[in-house]
C-alpha cells in the first residue's frame, strides 16, 4: 500500500490549516496514502471528452432580484461566536505595531 | 402503550379531523419509544419541550392537510434555528443556528412536528455513521450492526418505528446505503428538486436532501411538502413542483427497464444478487421489459467521486477556523495557531484526512491532473445515463453490494467504507435522482434493497414503480420494532 513520506503529511497538512503532532503523522502516512491509491485509479482512464460538468443544474442560473430582504440582526450572529467584545468577534493580533 | 404512531399517516390524520386524536397524545407516544430505544442511539438532540409546545399550538388551530401533527425527524446537518446542529462533530458541538434551513421552513408550515435531530456520520462522512462524534447508531434489527451512512440515525429511527417521517442527505448514496441496511424507503431526488440552503455543506455539486420513511406512499408525501424553488438556492429547480403520489397505486406493465451491467457485476454478493433477481423475474412476468445497459466509466465512479467529494469538502469546509462560530482551540497566540490547532482538535481523523487529500487535489498541477479531469468523465458519464433514457423508462439496481455488517469491521479497513458506496454513488455524480425500496432478505433476516433510478424530474415514475413492487413483495418491516 502507498505511504506518504513525512514531508509530504506536512505539506498536505499546513495546505489544510491542520496541525498534526509528531504521533500523528505515521498514522496519516498510510491513511493518506490509502486515500490518493484510491484517486490514482483515474490515471487508467483515456478518451473521455474534454467537457466538463461543474453541476448538474441544466437550467440557467438566474439571480434573485437585488431587493433588501430579511437581515440578521448584529447580537445573533455574533452569539454563536467563541469570542466576543460585545461588539466585534475577538481574534489574536494580526497586525504588527 | 402504542395506539396511534402504527397508523398509516392517512389514518392518523382522520383521527385528526374527528378529533379523536391530538398531536400532543401522538408525540406521547413518540417521547415513549425514543426512551425505551435509547441504546439505538440514533438522535443527538431530543427537543421533547419544543415539540410539545408546537402541539399545543397547533391544537389551537384547525386540523391542516395530510401532514399536519405528524411527527419528523431530522438528520443534524441541516440547521434549525434555535435547536442545537452539530453535524456530528466536536466541531459544532454548541452550535445554535440562528435561521431554518428552506426544508424545515417547509415542514413546519405543513404542520410538522420537529421531535429530534438524528445522530449521522460526522460531516456526513462515512459510510457506517461510525465517524459519529457522539458513538454510532445501531441498526434495530440487530444492534451489533451499522446502520450504515451518513444518515444512519434516521435509518435507525424509521426502522425502528419511532417516527414516520424524517429528511436525510445524500452526497454519494448517504440516504439510499442506510435505507437498504435498515429496509426503509429512501428517496435523493433529482439534484436541485430540493433547495440546499441550511443543509451544511459537505460536497456542493452532489449533496442533495430526501426523505427517509417507512412507505413509498408515505416518502412521496413528504417530497411533495418540500420540493420546490428556493431563492436562496440558485441550483433549487424553477421546474413546477408535481404530485409525487399521482401515479402510485397505477399498474406497472410494459414498462422498458434497464439494469446498468456493472451494478450487478461481480462485485455483489451472492444473497444481494438473489434478492435482486427476484424482483428482476417478478417485473418480467408482469409484462415488462428487463434488459442489461452499458453506462461508462461506472467501474471509476468510487475514484472519481472521491476527487470530487474530497476536493469540494475541503473547500466547503475551510469556514470551520474557530472566528465566527464553532469551537476555538484555547488561548492561540496567533491567528495560524487559532486555525490550526482549532481544525486539528475540532475534526475527527477522517474529516481531517478527507480535508488534507482534498486541499492537495486541488492545489497547483493537481487541479488539472485530478479534478478537472474528474469533472470531464463525470460529464461522459451523465450523458452516457440520459443516454439510456432514450430507451429505458427507469434503471434498477442493487443498492449495496452486502447487507448490513458488525459494527467495527471497517475501522479495520478504512477503504472498505468506500467501497460499500460503489453502486450509490453514480446517481449523484450524473444528479440523477435515484431511492432505495426494501426488497428482501438475507438468512439472518437483515433487510436487502434495490435502487430505481429515474431520468432527470422522474420521481413520480420511480414511486409508481416503488409501490407497485412494494405491494407485490408484501415484506413484513417491522422486525425493527421491539
Amino acid at each position: 500500500m502507498k505511504k506518504l513520506s513525512v514531508e509530504e503529511v506536512k505539506h498536505v497538512a499546513h495546505l489544510a490549516r491542520i496541525q498534526v503532532s509528531d504521533e500523528e503523522i505515521e498514522s496519516y502516512r498510510t491513511r493518506l496514502g490509502a486515500l490518493y491509491e484510491m484517486v490514482d485509479g483515474i490515471h487508467e482512464i483515456e478518451g473521455y471528452s474534454e467537457e466538463m460538468m461543474i453541476t448538474p443544474v441544466e437550467e440557467v442560473c438566474s439571480l434573485r432580484k437585488d431587493e433588501v430582504g430579511a437581515m440578521l440582526d448584529g447580537a445573533s450572529v455574533l452569539s454563536n461566536a467563541p469570542k466576543t467584545n460585545g461588539k466585534f468577534i475577538e481574534v489574536p493580533v494580526v497586525i504588527n505595531e | 402503550m402504542s395506539k396511534y404512531l402504527d397508523l398509516t399517516i392517512p389514518e392518523i390524520h382522520e383521527l385528526y379531523v374527528k378529533k379523536e386524536l391530538t398531536p400532543s397524545i401522538l408525540l406521547e407516544e413518540v417521547f415513549e419509544r425514543i426512551k425505551a430505544r435509547k441504546s439505538l442511539n440514533c438522535l443527538i438532540t431530543c427537543c421533547q419541550e419544543e415539540a410539545l409546545e408546537r402541539a399545543r399550538e397547533l391544537e389551537k388551530e384547525e386540523v391542516g392537510g395530510l401532514l399536519w401533527g405528524i411527527p419528523i425527524l431530522i438528520k443534524d446537518n441541516i440547521v434549525t434555528k434555535g435547536i442545537r446542529t452539530t453535524c456530528a462533530s466536536k466541531m459544532l458541538e454548541n452550535f445554535i443556528p440562528i435561521y431554518d434551513a428552506f426544508v424545515v421552513e417547509k415542514i413546519k408550515k405543513a404542520g410538522m412536528i420537529l421531535v429530534g435531530k438524528t445522530n449521522m456520520d460526522e460531516f456526513a462522512m462515512g459510510s457506517t455513521s461510525e465517524t459519529s462524534y457522539f458513538g454510532p447508531p445501531k441498526n434495530p434489527w440487530n444492534e451489533a450492526y451499522i446502520t450504515g451512512g451518513s444518515s444512519g440515525g434516521n435509518a435507525s429511527a424509521i426502522a425502528a418505528r419511532i417516527v414516520p417521517l424524517s429528511i436525510g442527505s445524500d452526497t454519494g448514496g448517504s440516504i439510499r446505503q442506510p435505507a437498504s441496511y435498515t429496509g426503509i424507503v429512501g428517496m435523493k431526488p433529482t439534484y436541485g428538486r430540493v433547495s440546499r440552503y441550511g443543509l451544511i455543506a459537505f460536497a456542493s455539486s452532489l449533496d442533495q436532501i430526501g426523505p427517509m420513511t417507512r412507505t413509498v406512499y408515505e416518502n412521496a408525501l413528504l417530497l411533495n411538502a418540500i420540493a420546490g424553488k428556493d431563492q436562496n438556492d440558485l441550483t433549487s429547480s424553477s421546474k413546477e413542483v408535481e404530485d409525487y403520489t399521482a401515479l402510485i397505486g397505477k399498474d406497472v406493465r410494459d414498462l422498458k427497464i434497464g439494469i446498468p451491467s456493472y451494478l450487478v457485476s461481480d462485485v455483489v454478493s451472492k444473497e444481494v444478487s438473489e434478492v435482486f433477481n427476484h424482483v428482476v423475474n417478478l417485473l418480467k412476468k408482469n409484462g415488462n421489459t428487463v434488459e442489461l445497459v452499458d453506462i461508462s466509466y461506472l467501474k471509476h465512479a468510487v475514484s472519481l467521486y472521491q476527487i470530487i467529494a474530497m476536493g469540494e469538502a475541503s473547500s466547503n469546509l475551510a469556514r470551520f477556523d474557530g472566528v465566527r462560530y464553532g469551537y476555538r482551540t484555547e488561548n492561540p497566540e496567533t491567528i495560524d495557531a487559532l486555525y490550526e490547532k482549532t481544525r486539528s482538535e475540532g475534526f475527527g481523523e477522517e474529516v481531517k484526512s478527507r480535508i488534507m487529500v482534498g486541499s492537495s487535489l486541488l492545489s497547483g498541477k493537481n487541479a488539472k491532473l485530478y479534478y478537472d479531469k474528474a469533472l470531464s468523465i463525470r460529464d461522459d458519464m451523465r450523458e452516457s445515463f440520459l443516454a439510456s433514457f432514450q430507451k429505458y423508462d427507469l434503471l434498477i439496481a442493487p443498492t449495496t453490494t452486502t447487507p448490513a455488517y458488525q459494527l467495527g469491521e471497517v475501522m479495520k479497513d478504512p477503504l472498505k467504507t468506500f467501497m460499500d458506496d460503489i453502486l450509490v454513488i453514480p446517481a449523484n455524480m450524473a444528479g440523477l435522482p435515484a431511492m432505495n425500496l426494501p426488497a428482501g432478505f438475507n438468512q439472518n433476516h437483515l433487510p436487502i434493497g434495490m435502487q430505481i433510478i429515474g431520468a432527470p424530474f422522474g420521481e413520480a415514475k420511480m414511486y409508481q414503480l416503488a409501490s407497485f413492487l412494494e405491494k407485490e413483495l408484501n415484506l413484513d418491516l417491522e422486525g425493527g420494532r421491539k
